[in-house]
């Protein structure tokens, strides 16, 4: 009986230690099938706060306007300070191979702030054509978006290569889910699909390259 | 030995084991909730899934535990005594396997139901669209294959060889279903200080098996260069095995504990078989004394003098340390007398033992004559009382017990035998009011874990 009562005090304190200095996010989403998707998955990012990623959605709209080069790339650690929301550090974005980049920190919590952010886009440029985006390899294949622009706005966003095999039931679910939400965001800032979150983080990664190739 | 420190350590021990196993569990149970969000909970499926997460967690420290409590620490082996370290292992495997098949059955219906798929085809797509998850069935079966053949009816029909080996595999089990783990948990991506004390809850593991189940015999095995020197007939089926080896006094064995034995023959290698010591160690010299129970002991008496013996141990809490009182009532049934034996040799002076060996017919009394001479040689403080014959003529309950031996309620019991004579003297020493802490047994088949 004492010894159920010390494994008990032991339980509780166990749990009391780790709730105290972590507690769950229950404000937060996390999409099905066990991937979270706020970090892609085979990256290292894996320390973004809930409040760092909202700060760098916020950022997501200047670096639309700024329109920076691929050089300043280095610069990208700065933009989990909500101080640096106006530079042009947040231009990570521009090469998805940078993991770290601040476009794939946001929780899916951030949906509603980045299509607000994002829809000044249409009035400073005006940008039409079609944009490819980087081949993404993640776990089971390539994913390739290729993005439709008129006046500066995303009205077409199409998957060029997808992971494929027995198995793609998940990302046949998940494309037509992805491009719906890509073109309703106009930003990657996108929840993903429910069940392909590989393919949902190529789709962003993709989608970045493509984005920034046209300037948007 | 030092009689208080012993048994002061076993309490004390033991607490801070159940506290240490506790935090452990917290801990377990601590990841998933932290890594939990809304959207986890958001759904009746989702709600399948979080459960079956905390079922996978929860079970595989079961499980994790379950390998501690068998990988023969040496000071929770002398605090906590083997035989209820087998007894806790025991109960905890099931649950074990309970949990990680629940894991198993909601992760399934759990997607399936969300992606509104067949379970069996859902079960497939989940096997090879998430890493290694051949692997984890692959673990999975092993887990099963084990708990089955653990179950008594199954265990029963096993030799001892081959449920040693199949329960083993436990460990591959294990550690096929880690990979599977830490990529797909939700709990673990993403969360680098859940991921650290998982790493670590393994480590620890593997670090206790390798060490304690495997270096330390295989450095005292080959340390002490055990062989085989004399085979003795004892009595109708009954050998005894004399080993002979280097330093034996540095192994700190006493009687009444006990090694896993393997012999380095032909039919012996396979599987290490448990026996206590039938003698006091000495530097030179081992002894145990084996009935021949099962298929593997049958052929002891085959064994060649010069055989390597690779020894395990010495285990168990089965000691003279642990006495409190300056009268000790010594009970052995049947075989079971053989760690009573040598315990005779182990109380220092002034101590009065009375041994009480029950036994079915007067040619099961093995290692009588040794006996009778260690008693005469003492002086009068070691009595002996043959008990021959069926529990109607010796029913070993209060009555009978405190005739035999009147101060037995003031007594340290140690008894050591077939479970319904263990389970009558329990009894009788509950009634004459011994306390728990008095009553020490070691439980008679030995070949249980």
């Amino acid at each position: 009986m004492k010894r159920f009562l010390l494994i008990a005090a032991g339980t509780i304190g166990g749990l009391g230690a780790v709730l105290s200095i972590t507690p769950p996010q229950l404000g937060a989403t996390n999409l099905g099938l066990g991937l979270d998707l706020g970090t892609p998955p085979n990256s290292n990012t894996s320390t973004q706060t809930p409040t760092a990623s909202q700060s760098t959605s916020a950022t997501v709209a200047p670096v639309v306007t700024t329109k920076p080069s691929a050089s300043s790339t280095k610069n990208s650690v700065p933009t989990k300070t909500p101080s640096s929301t106006t530079s042009g550090p947040a231009t990570a974005s521009a090469t998805p191979a940078q993991s770290t980049a601040p476009t794939v920190a946001p929780t899916p919590t951030s949906i509603p702030v980045p299509t607000k952010t994002a829809t000044p886009t249409p009035t400073v440029k005006s940008i039409s054509g079609t944009f490819t985006g980087p081949v993404v390899n993640v776990n089971y294949g390539n994913v390739q978006v290729e993005i439709t622009v008129v006046n500066g706005k995303i009205t077409d966003a199409q998957a060029l290569m997808a992971p494929t095999g027995r198995n793609d039931k998940y990302t046949r679910m998940a494309l037509p889910q992805l491009k719906q939400q890509t073109l309703a965001a106009q930003s990657t800032n996108i929840q993903g699909a429910s069940g392909a979150s590989y393919t949902t983080y190529g789709w962003r990664k993709s989608l970045q390259g493509a984005m920034v190739k046209a300037g948007l | 030995m030092n009689r208080i420190s012993v048994r002061k350590f076993s309490a004390v021990g033991t607490d801070w084991a159940a506290v240490l196993t506790g935090l452990g569990l917290g801990l377990t149970v601590a990841i998933e909730l932290t890594a939990l969000r809304a959207s986890d909970i958001a759904s009746f499926y989702l709600i399948i899934q979080t459960i079956s997460r905390f079922a996978a967690l929860i079970g595989t420290y079961f499980a994790l535990l379950g390998i501690l409590l068998v990988s023969r620490i040496p000071w929770v082996e002398r605090g906590v005594g083997h035989d209820r370290l087998i007894t806790w292992h025991r109960k905890l495997g099931p649950w074990s396997l309970y949990l990680i098949g629940l894991h198993v059955l909601l992760i399934t219906v759990g997607y399936a139901s969300q992606f509104q798929e067949q379970v069996i085809s859902e079960f497939w797509s989940i096997l090879t669209t998430f890493s290694w998850m051949w692997a984890a069935l692959a673990g999975f079966i092993f887990m099963i294959t084990a708990g089955v053949t653990s179950y008594k009816k199954a265990r029963a029909k096993l030799s001892y060889e081959a449920w040693w080996t199949i329960h083993v595999s436990t460990y591959l089990a294990i550690a096929l279903s880690f990979m599977h783990q830490i990529l797909n948990g939700p709990m673990f991506i993403s969360h680098p200080l859940n991921k650290a004390f998982w790493i670590f809850l393994y480590s620890a593991m593997v670090f206790c098996i390798v060490y304690w189940r495997i270096a330390l015999p295989t450095y005292r095995s080959f340390r002490h260069g055990l062989k085989v020197e004399k085979i003795v007939v004892e009595g109708p089926n009954m050998v005894s095995i004399i080993m002979r080896g280097r330093d034996l006094d540095k192994l700190g064995a006493q009687g009444g504990q006990f090694f896993g034995w393997r012999f380095i023959a032909k039919g012996h290698a396979l599987a290490s078989h448990p026996y206590s010591l039938s003698a006091s160690p000495t530097a030179h010299y081992l002894r145990i004394t084996v009935k021949d129970l099962g298929d593997h002991s049958r052929s002891m008496a085959d064994l060649k003098p010069g055989t390597r013996v690779f020894m395990e141990g010495p285990y168990g809490a089965f000691t003279a340390g642990r006495a409190s009182r300056k009268h000790v009532v010594l009970v052995g049934g049947g075989v079971g007398i053989t760690p009573i034996r040598a315990l005779m040799e182990e109380f220092r002076a002034g101590v009065q033992l009375d041994v009480i060996f029950r036994a079915s017919n007067a040619e099961d009394l093995v290692l009588r004559e040794e006996m009778d001479y260690l008693a005469a040689k003492s002086e009068g403080s070691i009595r002996i009382h043959y008990l021959v014959g069926s529990r109607k003529i010796h029913p070993m309950d209060a009555k009978s017990l405190e005739a035999l031996v009147p101060r037995f309620a003031d007594s340290d019991i140690y008894i050591c035998g077939p479970s319904p004579l263990v389970e009558a003297v329990r009894t009788a020493a509950k009634e004459l009011g011994v306390p728990k802490n008095r009553f020490h047994d070691e439980a008679f088949a030995f070949h249980s874990e």
